[in-house]
């Protein structure tokens, strides 16, 4: 090297502006950006040489950037929101122990005549489809022929009604009824499905308004889900 | 540009508030986007680093406050930083020069100080013309193109030491230049 020799001021500062215009490399660099974190006054000479060199964009007019790059960074950092998983959960554990609690109210025999069926089991199950965004959290109680239903996001699509379905297997599919445009359902589970829920898979298909015209689903499946014991 | 305004939307951008961080992207997007453009040239390369730019901002932008530059010279070296990243990266062997928001030690220069590097600022150019014309352009090389030394001794025709020399005694002359 023969570099003329220079105070120790001039060398932080020489550091400091190679580091600012990014031309500090390998070991260099990294000693370098360790200093611009550690060491204040370094950092204060790296800040000056940037708000120099920053003046040299000065003649740059801005130019309107493309619509579409404003769309993919806001899709990149506000993903559509899903409903979290806690959420989730809360939905689901309220849902069960609303169940308790009926089956609770159900089994006091000061209020009601006992129940004919000893409080059994509880099934749920979390429908989707691929179609779009519907999502349902289903909860069926056999020992009482309930079925709780609440919808999590989406919607029937224009023109068209949801339907929900009861599948068993080997079993053509049967129609538990229309959905709602509500949050919430309740009905009552037909009686040839209540010793058989365990096997139970709903589904909800879109269906031309008033249902299907077949007894059978005509339309797409839009979301899915097999029961499992909670 | 309003100092103070583009200063309270990154304080709100800090606590993750959306609709300032909208606002910033209006008032300040079309800027970095020169800036980028200015880097990369060719539109793809700038929209993308364009989008890194402001993932950044959101990520760091409580960092700001720490490092005393000025709002707008912390927003333009991320894009210039991210934009050269950009264009190195293709090169083997390349290291990222930007550290996310601009990871500066507090306290950095007091506002005031930034103030006076802002109106020494402006008489930049003025000071690069008058440097020797090749330390001049070597400068604005490495800043505005991502030159590398390896870069601006090929393109001057000399050798790395030299080269090195070069910036360095141009560093120097611009520095007394603007604190003239």
């Amino acid at each position: 090297m023969t570099e003329p020799a220079l105070p120790p001021r001039d060398d932080d500062d020489f550091q400091a502006a190679e580091f600012a215009l990014g031309l500090a490399e390998g070991e260099a660099l990294t000693v370098a950006r360790e200093r611009a974190r550690r060491d204040p006054e370094f950092a204060a000479r790296v800040a000056l040489w940037q708000e120099r060199f920053v003046a040299m964009t000065d003649g740059i007019a801005p130019v309107e950037p493309p619509k579409r790059v404003k769309k993919r960074l806001f899709a990149q950092l506000f993903p559509k929101k899903r409903v979290p998983l806690m959420e989730r959960l809360w939905v689901w554990k309220g849902l069960t122990l609303a169940a308790v609690l009926a089956l609770a109210y159900v089994a006091m025999p000061t209020l009601r005549p006992p129940a004919p069926d000893q409080p059994g089991p509880i099934f749920a199950t979390q429908m989707r489809g691929d179609v779009d965004d519907l999502e349902l959290l289903a909860v069926v109680d056999p020992a009482r022929g309930e079925l709780a239903l609440r919808r999590l996001a989406g919607a029937a699509p224009d023109g068209r009604v949801l339907e929900l379905w009861a599948i068993l297997p080997d079993q053509d599919p049967i129609s538990l009824g229309l959905l709602p445009e509500g949050e919430s359902l309740r009905l009552a589970l037909p009686e040839a499905l209540s010793g058989q829920v365990p096997a139970l898979t709903l589904a909800v298909t879109d269906e031309p308004p008033g249902g299907s015209p077949t007894g059978g689903p005509t339309g797409t499946i839009r979301a899915l889900g097999t029961v499992n014991e909670i | 540009m309003d100092r103070e305004e583009i200063e309270r939307l990154i304080a709100r951008v800090a606590l993750q508030d959306r609709e300032a961080f909208d606002t910033l992207y209006k008032r300040v997007g079309g800027k970095l986007f020169a800036v980028c453009l200015r880097v990369l040239t060719k539109r793809a390369a700038a929209e993308d680093a364009m989008q890194d730019t402001f993932v950044k901002i959101w990520k760091n932008a409580d960092r700001y406050q720490a490092n005393g530059l000025s709002p707008m010279t912390w927003l333009i070296t991320i894009a210039r930083n991210t934009a050269i990243d950009r264009l190195r990266a293709r090169r083997k062997g390349h290291q990222d020069i930007d550290t996310p928001g601009l990871e500066l030690a507090a306290p950095g220069p007091s506002p005031e100080q930034a103030a006076v590097a802002a109106s020494e600022a402006a008489r930049l150019s003025d000071c690069l013309d008058r440097l020797e014309e090749d330390r001049g352009a070597a400068l604005r090389g490495a800043y505005l193109e991502g030159e590398t030394y390896k870069d601006l001794a090929s393109r001057f025709n000399v050798p790395l030491n030299t080269m090195r020399t070069w910036l360095r005694r141009g560093l120097i002359a611009l520095r007394e230049c603007m604190s003239e």
